[in-house]
């Protein structure tokens, strides 16, 4: 199981977002995907979704379930969506024909939010969430499906210490079960945890976490 | 026979305009609702020149409705830069090619007056099956679909990743809310149909925060408006359709007075 990228192109209109892109996701590793804001990291986790596609080259993809975290700000705070209704949306596609959720999901959904430490607030609207608590309920979205790779956009960039700690905490305990793919421009939290770092500013370039020169941790990018 | 027809269509209303509020899409409503008076227009101008009896205005009416629908759901997945622009044109184009058709349909047109402002107390037997069968196959379909409809609702893409036919289910709502749109027609008029499905949800939605709970308060708002707005209408003679939208409006305003915590 792998992701392969060759030879990637894509332009939103003809703003060239990313060029040459050859890279390879190996099972099981905690990779990290960092640069500066603009320079295409986003636009590559969904050209690794499908949800956009490539201008030119290709992308394989060998994963059957995929778990996507997205960032919490792109969502309604005002959708009325309980946690509990939010990590089962997670499993929509087991839905009856009937269209309800089978007891072994909701049983699933139950374990997911344990899992991120959220099983009190279940019956909470998704939107009175704190930031922390809401990127939780969203990896435990993610992680009731299954996915034998996790994608996160994002997932510490509005909320406070604490909360990075526990969901850094959180992805280093799924770390070897699962592969796990992080998008972030925050690398320093990070550096020691990543067993492969990809810089994305229009190119990617691949390091590892001992070769990361200290400027990319400050966010200050450089060839 | 008013109360009837404004109770079965307070019950879609209520469905679907939970749905339209929580997906933040009720100006895609108000195209929709709008757009129907080309329909109008046309079927009644068919009607009257040509004599083709069953080319009634609320025939016109749905298929606009549903053509809109269609297209609107077309732009919002393929076209989504340009989404709010289109819907606009749509919802303007609509309406000219009603304005249109009016003016050439011989006679006076008293029957489009109540499409476009709403008269529950003309709605005939004939009018109340329909609107029973419409209110039954938005029901079935809200029913069996609800939980894809929030998913897709709440996050198109994780929907789409789980290999939910989100395209389709998109249509369907937007073909539910279609129907929604032409059973309302009925009781507040094209023109006012929007406060009949937006208000009384996004009353519910300020006092709860679950969907099902949204939908039955919505449900419930929407026969109170009605009842109180065609009983005030018989007392002051004032236009039925216009005074069950006010009665929506100033509940509205009074439920910001006090936020009950969810």
């Amino acid at each position: 199981m792998s992701i392969e990228i060759k030879n990637l192109e894509f332009a939103y209109d003809k703003n060239l977002i990313l060029e040459n892109v050859s890279l390879s996701i190996p099972h099981g590793n905690f990779i990290v995907i960092f640069g500066p804001n603009g320079g295409g990291k986003t636009t590559l986790l969904k050209l690794m979704m499908g949800f956009l596609k490539p201008s030119k080259g290709t992308v394989e993809i060998a994963y059957n379930k995929i778990g996507y975290v997205p960032q919490i700000t792109r969502y309604d705070k005002q959708f009325p969506i309980t946690v509990f209704e939010l990590v089962l949306t997670g499993a929509i596609s087991k839905c009856t024909w009937w269209g309800s959720y089978p007891q072994s999901i909701k049983q699933k959904a139950l374990e997911a939010l344990s899992q991120v430490g959220l099983s009190q607030l279940k019956d909470q609207s998704f939107g009175s969430l704190s930031g922390g608590q809401a990127q939780r309920a969203l990896i435990a979205r993610a992680l009731i499906s299954e996915p034998e790779i996790l994608l996160l956009d994002e997932p510490t960039a509005s909320v406070d210490t604490k909360s990075e700690r526990e969901i850094y905490k959180l992805l280093m305990d799924l770390k070897g079960e699962i592969t796990i793919l992080m998008v972030t421009h925050d690398l320093q939290p990070i550096l020691d945890k990543a067993d492969l770092l990809y810089c994305v500013r229009k190119k990617v370039f691949p390091l590892l976490p001992k070769d990361a020169c200290g400027h990319f941790a400050m966010g200050l990018y450089h060839d | 026979m008013a109360i009837l027809a404004g109770a079965s269509a307070s019950i879609t209303a209520g469905i679907m305009g939970s749905y339209v509020v929580a997906k933040r899409i009720v100006f895609i409503s108000g195209s929709i609702s709008h757009s129907v008076l080309g329909g109008m227009g046309l079927f009644l101008w068919l009607k009257r020149t040509y004599g083709i009896s069953w080319m009634s205005p609320l025939n016109g009416a749905l298929l606009f409705a549903l053509i809109s629908a269609f297209l609107i759901g077309w732009v919002h997945l393929k076209h989504k830069e340009r989404e709010d622009t289109i819907i606009a044109a749509l919802w303007s184009t609509g309406m000219s090619l009603g304005i249109i058709f009016i003016a050439l349909t011989p006679g006076y047109n008293v029957e489009l007056m109540h499409f476009l402002f709403g008269n529950i107390l003309w709605i005939s037997k004939s009018d109340i099956f329909l609107i029973l069968g419409l209110d039954l196959i938005v029901l079935i379909c809200a029913f069996f679909f609800h939980n894809r409809f929030l998913a897709i609702c709440f996050d198109e893409e994780q929907a789409r990743l789980q290999n939910v036919k989100v395209t389709w289910y998109y249509f369907l709502l937007l073909a539910l809310i279609a129907v929604s749109v032409v059973l309302l027609i009925q009781v507040v008029g094209a023109i006012l149909v929007i406060a009949m499905l937006a208000i009384p949800a996004a009353i519910a939605g300020r006092f709860q925060n679950r969907m099902p709970h949204i939908m039955g308060l919505a449900i419930l708002l929407g026969i109170i408006f009605t009842v109180i707005g065609t009983s005030g209408s018989w007392y002051l003679n004032w236009p039925p359709g216009a005074t069950i939208a006010l009665t929506a409006a100033i509940f509205y305003s009074l439920s910001f007075y006090k936020k009950i915590p969810k």
